[in-house]
């Protein structure tokens, strides 16, 4: 079994030892060598990193796989950008990685501030149900991990967006409406109506 | 069980994302390393061939006879953008391409 892109790319830049957070000799070689416009340098930074800012963003956009793709394209050209600034005060992987996350997050943005989409028809905004799943349900968790998957991908993306950065991001309305330009209730109405669209769908199926 | 309960406990037992987080396409690489190479144009000459055969990598065949020629332009040239193995592994994910060194073929192999 292949080892997960993620720890690959975490456990570049380390050396035999304890792990080294800051570029290996080799990597700051090739790092020189794409600086200075080596092609086949900028084919090994490609190889070398690729498949860790890859694993990265289709986790954190996930269910949007369309998107995964051209953002990770503006991560490796946004580090290209900054190559020549690069400090080397991390590992060339953790940095990347910093890029990856300042870009999932100007695209969780970019979906909140859209406007909102409209609400299904009949649908309100609810803070409790006493009916649906339960604790229950949820303790078969490959099976929830699968429809949860199924149902954010059929939720309009600004709904989405919303869900996951509540609640599997562990972020604060605050913190969201900060990062929206939006005000605290607007998020609190989007997440009430994100929330309400999931629950439908997942009682549904 | 309200709402705000069953979303955390729901996030705490799944993971939003894919299962298993998968490498990244060939055809992604191919793509990110045109990107590259056409943004490092864009501001001027990429490193010349022979410097980058003399620092140990290898030539594939069309950069080999570009490397031969006397003459800094066409040294620094980048015939990828013009080559049928760019086109082919932008676009597929097992394209029949096999030159020996090059990127996009060793794309599908990593």
């Amino acid at each position: 079994m292949s080892p997960d892109p993620l720890s690959v790319i975490e456990s570049a830049g380390r050396t035999a030892g304890p792990r080294t957070p800051t570029p290996s000799a080799e990597e700051q070689a090739l790092l020189a060598a794409v600086l200075a416009k080596d092609r086949k340098a900028a084919a090994e930074f490609v190889s070398r990193y690729a498949d860790g800012v890859y694993a990265y963003v289709s986790r954190r956009l996930a269910p949007r796989a369309d998107l995964v793709e051209d953002v990770v394209q503006d991560v490796f050209l946004a580090a290209l950008q900054k190559l020549a600034t690069f400090a080397g005060q991390s590992s060339v992987a953790g940095w990347l990685l910093g890029i990856a996350r300042h870009k999932v997050e100007d695209f969780y943005r970019a979906q909140l501030r859209a406007p909102d989409p409209l609400p299904d028809e009949g649908e309100a905004p609810s803070t409790s149900s006493t009916v649906g799943p339960g604790l229950d349900e949820l303790i078969d968790a490959a099976r929830a991990q699968e429809k949860t998957r199924r149902i954010l991908g059929r939720l309009p993306a600004a709904y989405s967006v919303a869900l996951l950065w509540r609640y599997w991001e562990k972020r604060s309305v605050k913190e969201m409406a900060a990062e929206a330009g939006k005000t605290e209730k607007a998020i609190e109405r989007l997440l009430a109506r994100a929330r309400t669209s999931f629950r439908r769908l997942w009682e549904a199926s | 069980m309200n709402d705000e309960r069953f979303f955390r406990r729901l996030a705490e037992k799944t993971d939003a994302g894919p299962g298993t987080a998968g490498r990244a396409p060939a055809r992604l690489k191919s793509r990110l390393y045109s990107a590259i190479v056409v943004e490092q144009s864009a501001s001027g000459p990429l490193r010349s061939l022979a410097a980058t055969k003399a620092s140990g990598r290898p030539l594939c065949v069309f950069e080999h006879v570009l490397h031969v020629v006397k003459n800094d332009r066409i040294v620094s040239m980048n015939p990828c953008r013009v080559c049928h193995a760019r086109v082919l592994a932008e676009h597929f994910e097992s394209p029949p391409i096999y030159w020996p060194h090059c990127p996009y073929v060793d794309f599908q192999r990593r």
